[in-house]
């Protein structure tokens, strides 16, 4: 289990990583954009959607990353009331409701995107994207963030985490 | 069941939840999905993966993160700490010049981020450890840039007002001019009340332990200039009708990227690396609360929540004012736990039919609605900008910051009031431009 708590981990870097650098592609994109339209007068035909599919890709990659990282903000003020052990329960009850939210999510969206793959669905707009392909960020996005919450769960349970990242002695 | 009461069970619910230290968006898609299973069947989860991908399709939520990538390129050079220095030189003469070189400080960093905790870090860390030196006292040092930082989300450019504006349907540019004056009326009143408590506690108020020289006072323009001019940029390009918000939140992420590179040398690819993994970290969040709360939104209106609760309000027939005043309270207690993104998806459906149906004019609102959210962002349990204050400043316990920022909510409360005297405060500038 160690190795594959460290394998999801490694997943979800390089996941985030993929994130980081759609947003980066993001930014040129809507540089380039403007320089099409307003320095050579020409109309832009992909440059909106591409931006748009590229942020929401980038939402569902980092989410995983964001989750390994502690980034996904929480009310922390019960569990800071609570004691060392109550506070485990507490997490793990979190952290099983996540985990049941984001495996009903990704089971949803494995027929979604499946439909949009065999039926050839494309955006209504002049560039014709297939769907397909920004639509399978939800299912990776998804799958790979509850795999991760299965991994903090394990680190929970066997006491390599602290819950919400507090330390024992740590009270409001 | 009337929708009333499954309103309140899912008040009640979402507290529950989000009291066990969910992270806020899995929270809320968890509450909107149990109560579509109950009151609509499971086929009403058909649609689960589409509503968050589509409550994410809109070119407008783009400004977002480009925003955001724009911020953290500033926080993470030596950006803030110039801005703050160069006022601090400029002014030393004024009296209570350095606190009001923090405020200062950080009502420009707040036109160059659209968030917050961005704007307290980058100011106060190195205001707060400065005033302390000179012997301002540690509450009123880590207040200061508490309420400071604040501003971030009320003088634009303004990731809350975007959010505002995509969900009351508002132009985001008329709201981001709506922000102009009330932010500037706010750093007034901030800088006006850091004054008199420096004067009533005696605490020394000429910093001027030395004169800079011409020269001194103009060697680090050239440094913050740029930023300036990006802004003025950003301005010109929104307002000229050049581009759109995204847009121009775009080719402003870009050029500070640039001018990171080129004025503070951040140019390893690993610090590049890091200002954009800071940027992806905040954006991939708040978007991730904005697709749930999106779900929320659905499941509250296809439950016939948000038009019962809008319709019931009305029915109360009272006095308009009384009615704004609730609306006020009830959203400085959601700002008390929520962040502003959740709250302000979640209750504009609600309430900006209700206040444009008695006659108060929904970019006002944008305002009133910005200064609550800031409100949030300094109370506990939830105060964002607090936490940020304790990690720039470890020494200084959370009731000190606290009692520092309590003065400041009260120029807050008191701004509010105002503007909601004088509505031009607000909607002059974006009326008299556009």
């Amino acid at each position: 289990m160690k190795s594959f708590a460290e394998l999801i981990r490694q997943a979800s870097r390089i996941s985030g990583m993929a994130s980081v650098l759609l947003i980066l592609v993001a930014v040129v994109v809507v540089c380039q954009m403007i320089f099409v339209r307003k320095v050579l007068g020409q109309s832009s035909i992909w440059q909106t959607e591409f931006v748009t599919f590229a942020l929401i890709a980038a939402t569902f990659l980092g989410a995983p990353y964001i989750l390994l990282t502690r980034g996904h903000v929480a009310v922390d003020l019960v569990p800071m009331l609570l004691g060392h052990r109550a506070r485990v329960v507490l997490a793990l009850v979190a952290s099983v409701a996540a985990l049941g939210f984001c495996l009903l999510v990704l089971w949803n969206s494995l027929f979604w995107w499946h439909e949009a793959f065999a039926g050839g669905h494309v955006t209504s707009s002049m560039w014709r994207a297939r769907l397909w392909i920004p639509y399978l960020a939800v299912p990776v996005g998804m799958g790979l963030l509850s795999l991760q919450y299965v991994c903090d769960i394990w680190a929970l349970v066997t006491g390599r985490d602290l819950p919400f990242g507090m330390k024992p002695e740590e009270r409001l | 069941m009337s929708p009333l009461a499954i309103g309140a069970l899912i008040g009640i619910a979402t507290l529950c939840v989000l009291g066990t230290g969910i992270p806020i968006a899995f929270g809320l898609g968890i509450v909107a999905v149990a109560f579509l299973m109950i009151f609509e069947g499971l086929n009403s989860l058909n649609f689960l993966a589409e509503t968050l991908f589509s409550g994410l399709n809109d070119f407008t939520l783009v400004s977002i993160p480009m925003f955001v990538i724009m911020g953290a390129a500033v926080a993470s050079s030596r950006a803030g700490s110039d801005l703050y220095e160069v006022l601090a030189r400029w002014l030393n003469r004024v009296p209570g010049s350095l606190v009001i070189s923090n405020i200062g400080a950080c009502a420009l960093f707040a036109a160059l981020t659209g968030s917050s905790p961005a704007t307290c870090a980058a100011i106060g860390k190195m205001g707060i450890p400065e005033m302390r030196r000179r012997g301002y006292s540690a509450d009123l040092a880590t207040g200061a840039i508490a309420a400071g930082g604040t501003l971030g989300i009320l003088i634009p450019p303004s990731v809350t007002m975007i959010l505002y504006g995509i969900a009351a349907e508002v132009s985001i540019g008329k709201l981001f001019l709506a922000g102009v004056l009330p932010g500037l009326l706010l750093t007034a009143l901030f800088m006006a009340w850091a004054l008199f408590i420096s004067w009533k506690r005696g605490e020394k108020l000429i910093d001027a332990d030395r004169i800079y020289s011409l020269a001194e006072k103009f060697e680090l323009l050239p440094r913050v200039l740029p930023f300036l001019i990006v802004i003025a940029g950003v301005v010109y390009a929104l307002y000229g009708g050049i581009a759109t918000p995204s847009e121009a939140a775009g080719v402003g992420a870009m050029l500070c990227l640039l001018m990171v590179v080129v004025i503070y040398r951040v140019w390893r690819p690993m610090q590049l690396w890091a200002i954009l993994n800071d940027g992806m970290r905040e954006s991939g969040m708040l978007l991730m609360i904005i697709a749930t709360s999106i779900l929320f939104g659905y499941m509250m209106s296809s439950l016939y929540v948000t038009q019962s609760v809008a319709e019931w309000i009305a029915a109360l027939d009272v006095n308009r004012w009384v009615l704004m005043g609730l609306i006020n309270v009830l959203l400085l207690v959601a700002g008390c736990f929520l962040p502003p993104a959740a709250i302000i998806l979640v209750t504009t459906p609600i309430l900006v039919p209700i206040i444009s149906s008695v006659g108060f004019d929904p970019l006002w609102f944008g305002v009133i609605l910005t200064i609550n959210m800031e409100l949030g962002l300094i109370t506990p349990p939830v105060g964002l900008n607090l936490f940020v204050i304790n990690g720039v400043a470890p020494d200084v316990r959370l009731p000190t910051i606290l009692r520092g920022a309590l003065p400041f909510m009260g120029c807050m409360i008191l701004a509010i009031v105002l503007i909601s005297m004088f509505p031009g405060i607000a909607t002059w500038l974006p009326n008299a431009l556009i």
